[in-house]
């Protein structure tokens, strides 16, 4: 039976009309055999033009349409629609550029019309082969896995669990709070950082839609957006956290005494410990590696203190499958080992300190009680504070890693505060200050009388060297004059670097890094928490280096995506144009899967054929072109399709 | 050309009534991935004296990486085309973003100038002698077709 083809041409006005006759095109498209019939409109885009269109639609009950007006991107959604309402299948239809391609760019009224019939033509036969293509739809979990609890990772199982989605929080360590928790003070305000950390942790220990994993990694992610499951390795903590009251008795007693990874190795903790006081959950771990009971002595001093039979020896790891719809990646940073440049004496003069160091000895959780201490328990008669330690650097990493300006000016107001007779040496490159509060900051800190500034070029250039019992550090300024301070203690800006995590993460989550190793966005402004592979979020450090407030705010929008793309009671509609693989002819020859941006595609090992996860396809075409069986083919952009497109525009 | 780049820039091309030679047809694909090397000897095979490729610019592919793909491929095709006789000068993949009418202009004029002087391509139809047995038959004659 012979396809019924409706051609509409659009005049657009005078748009079109006025540059190719109109009259012409009709008639003579008409006259092809496979057209049913031809009609012309003033102006098919506007409320009686698109009238006009279904009621026309209606009565002839074409089986294609053809629609020869402007570019497809400004009106092809419109007649879509228009004609999805009157009854034809919307994919059905093929727009023709009449306008942008060919009116108002060909200077010869007859060369245009030319061309305007040769690409009616092509549409023509190209909507021939058009399928009939519907709009399918899946169920989808709406709750969320959120990887590390820092700052980011916090706000959003906060706002998710706010929605009423369940949580489940994964920390590696077994306290929360990321970073901050090792901070005294945070910039601009000064604000303590553990009063301000305090109601949020708070929260996310109590409230009942956040599952909070630590000392949890995940293992393995199968699945796709909407339809996750995630295995979880939680490792055993030997005490049990619901008969815990974190009285601390277990503590004191045990006799082995090891360096606390939490202090950066400046103060020692036991085997069974908590890592700072006031670490939440407020519950010890046992460290099964230094523990002598677990390398086989039979020692039960930290079960026989506690009065509450808390500390159970035969707990085990455990390994927990949660379903997910969405997963937010906030896996935060490290810094960049300084040890690597010799010139810094880092590792090997004792009172050389990176940034995160220093945050231990001013905090009153840390190693010295919040006093400025050298190792020989004495005050330091001055501090240097160093920027841009392998940051800003090509051959280190050439970014700015955002906060170490805001954070050295915040060590100099510490110091200020509670060593006021200590003199500081803040060498710079440039100030990097951004925000709302943080010039006023560097400007009031300029004012203390004990800070002396000491401009430097970049790449940063200070070497510092042992001499006697104090440290000398030399560095050329910014006018190429040599300068040489005297200090006791220095303090290195390290560059900020992802987590070590980050590397395994992405395999196992499919998401792409960039060249630093931080997780990479969809697109740098329009897309700055969301990855290649839908569902997938990330927030805070883990996407870059970034102060805790932008962490915060990357935290909020990414809970916001899984708000908005994973509702309950809402099925996630799946795009249309997608590719399929024909099984019959596939030989799992992997070279589409191997392709796909999205890892859309997975082999069916039971049939022995690719397979295109229609959920996470997005029609790119790529795998369909690579196909060396033609078993691939792209849904409404078949190779037959385009075939006939080719061979008719050079007819 | 791919729909979210260099089909916008020939769109933008149009709004700005930038005047183009009317000899070129537009096949529209969602991404130059899309491209099989197949379309290309399909277009010189039907008469086509030349192909064009537009598409995103590197690193801003809608599709991430599907130009990188059009890129390799071309990179091969044209060497290939180069050895079935067909000059290499024919065979063209440029990118043009959504904003460069100018460029999108500039490039057609200067395809169709390489193209015409390249003049139009003549197809070899195999001479009906070929393939008898026992009979050798002659070289191929070139035979002018359109």
């Amino acid at each position: 039976m012979k396809l019924r083809i409706g051609v509409y041409i659009c005049s657009c006005g005078t748009n079109i009309s006025e540059n190719l006759d109109i009259d012409e095109l009709a008639r003579v498209s008409s006259s092809l055999d496979t057209v049913t019939y031809v009609k012309v409109h003033n102006l098919l885009c506007s409320e009686e033009g698109k009238n006009y269109l279904a009621e026309d639609i209606l009565k002839e009950k074409p089986d294609r349409a053809v629609i020869a007006a402007c570019t497809p991107k400004e009106h092809e959604k419109t007649f879509r629609n228009v004609l999805q309402k009157a009854g034809l299948n919307p994919y059905l239809f093929q727009m023709v550029n009449i306008r942008e391609q060919i009116a108002w760019v060909t200077s010869d009224k007859t060369a245009a019309t030319d061309k305007a019939k040769s690409a009616i033509r092509m549409a023509v036969r190209r909507v021939a082969l058009h399928e009939p293509l519907e709009k399918k739809e899946i169920d989808c979990n709406t709750d969320a896995l959120v990887i590390g609890a820092g700052p980011a990772g916090m706000e959003a199982a906060l706002l998710l669990a706010k929605a009423g989605r369940k949580v489940s929080l994964v920390e590696k360590n077994a306290f929360i709070g990321g970073r901050v928790a090792r901070y005294e003070e945070v910039f601009p305000k000064m604000e303590c950082a553990s009063c301000m950390l305090e109601p949020i942790m708070d929260e996310i220990l109590h409230d009942e839609n956040i599952e909070l994993l630590s000392c949890s990694e995940v293992q393995e992610v199968l699945g796709f957006v909407g339809n996750f499951v995630v295995q979880i390795k939680k490792n055993a903590g030997f005490v049990d956290k619901d008969k815990c009251l974190g009285c601390g008795a277990c503590y004191d007693v045990c006799p082995v005494k090891i360096k606390n990874e939490f202090d950066y190795n400046l103060s020692e903790r036991h085997a069974i410990y908590v890592p700072y006081v006031g670490a939440l959950p407020n519950v010890p771990v046992i460290d099964k590696k230094n523990c002598l009971r677990f390398k086989g002595e039979n020692c039960t001093l930290c079960k026989e203190s506690c009065m509450f039979d808390a500390i159970n020896y035969d707990d085990k790891d455990e390994l927990l499958e949660r379903n997910v719809g969405g997963i937010i990646a906030a896996t935060g940073f490290e810094l960049f080992d300084p040890s690597v440049l010799p010139q810094y004496g880092y590792g090997r003069i004792p009172e050389v300190y990176t940034s995160l160091e220093f945050e231990r000895l001013l905090s009153q959780t840390g190693p010295t009680g919040g006093k400025l201490l050298m190792k020989n328990s004495k005050e330091p008669e001055s501090v240097a504070i160093i920027h841009c330690v392998g940051s800003r650097d090509k051959n280190f990493k050439e970014y700015c890693s955002s906060v170490c300006c805001m954070y050295a000016l915040k060590f100099a107001r510490l110091i200020e505060k509670h060593s006021p007779s200590v003199k500081v040496y803040d060498i710079y490159a440039d100030w990097c200050v951004p925000g709302k509060d943080n010039q006023a900051f560097l400007n009031s800190v300029r004012e203390w009388e004990n800070i002396k500034f000491l401009h430097t070029s970049l790449p940063m250039n200070a070497e510092i060297q042992q001499k006697g019992d104090a440290i000398t550090v030399s560095c050329t300024d910014i006018n190429g004059k040599k300068n040489e301070l005297s200090c006791g203690m220095v303090v290195l800006c390290p560059a900020m670097l992802p987590s070590k995590d980050n590397m395994r993460l992405s395999e196992l989550l499919q998401i792409t890094k960039d060249q630093d190793g931080f997780f990479a966005e969809g697109h740098t402004k329009l897309a700055p928490v969301s990855t290649n592979i839908d569902g997938i979020y990330i927030a805070g450090c883990s996407q870059g280096p970034k102060d805790i407030q932008n962490s915060v705010a990357q935290g909020a929008a990414a809970a916001g995506q899984v708000l908005a793309s994973l509702v309950p009671g809402r099925k996630l509609e799946l795009d249309v144009m997608t590719a399929e693989i024909d099984g019959k002819a596939c030989a799992e020859c992997m070279i589409c899967l191997n392709l796909c941006p999205y890892k859309a595609i997975v082999l069916d090992r039971e049939k022995k054929v690719a397979v295109v996860n229609t959920v996470l396809c997005k029609g790119c075409g790529t795998c369909v072109a690579a196909c060396p069986s033609e078993s691939a083919n792209s849904r409404h952009f078949t190779t037959q399709q385009i075939f006939a497109e080719i061979e008719e525009a050079l007819k | 050309m791919c729909n979210w780049c260099s089909y916008a820039g020939a769109d933008a091309a149009g709004s700005a009534r930038k005047t183009y030679p009317p000899n070129i047809s537009v096949i529209r694909v969602m991404c130059t991935g899309r491209i099989d090397p197949q379309f290309v000897l399909k277009a010189f095979q039907s008469g086509a004296d030349g192909v064009l490729i537009l598409g995103c610019h590197p690193g801003d592919c809608h599709y991430k990486e599907g130009n990188y793909k059009a890129l390799r491929r071309f990179h091969l095709l044209r060497r290939m085309l180069g050895q079935l006789g067909i000059d290499e000068g024919r065979f063209r993949l440029d990118w043009v973003s959504a904003s460069e009418a100018d460029k999108f202009v500039a490039t057609v004029h200067d395809m169709v100038k390489t193209v015409k002087a390249l003049g139009p391509l003549h197809k070899i139809t195999a001479p009906s002698s070929l393939g008898t047995k026992g009979k050798g038959s002659g070289a191929f004659q070139e035979m002018g077709n359109g």
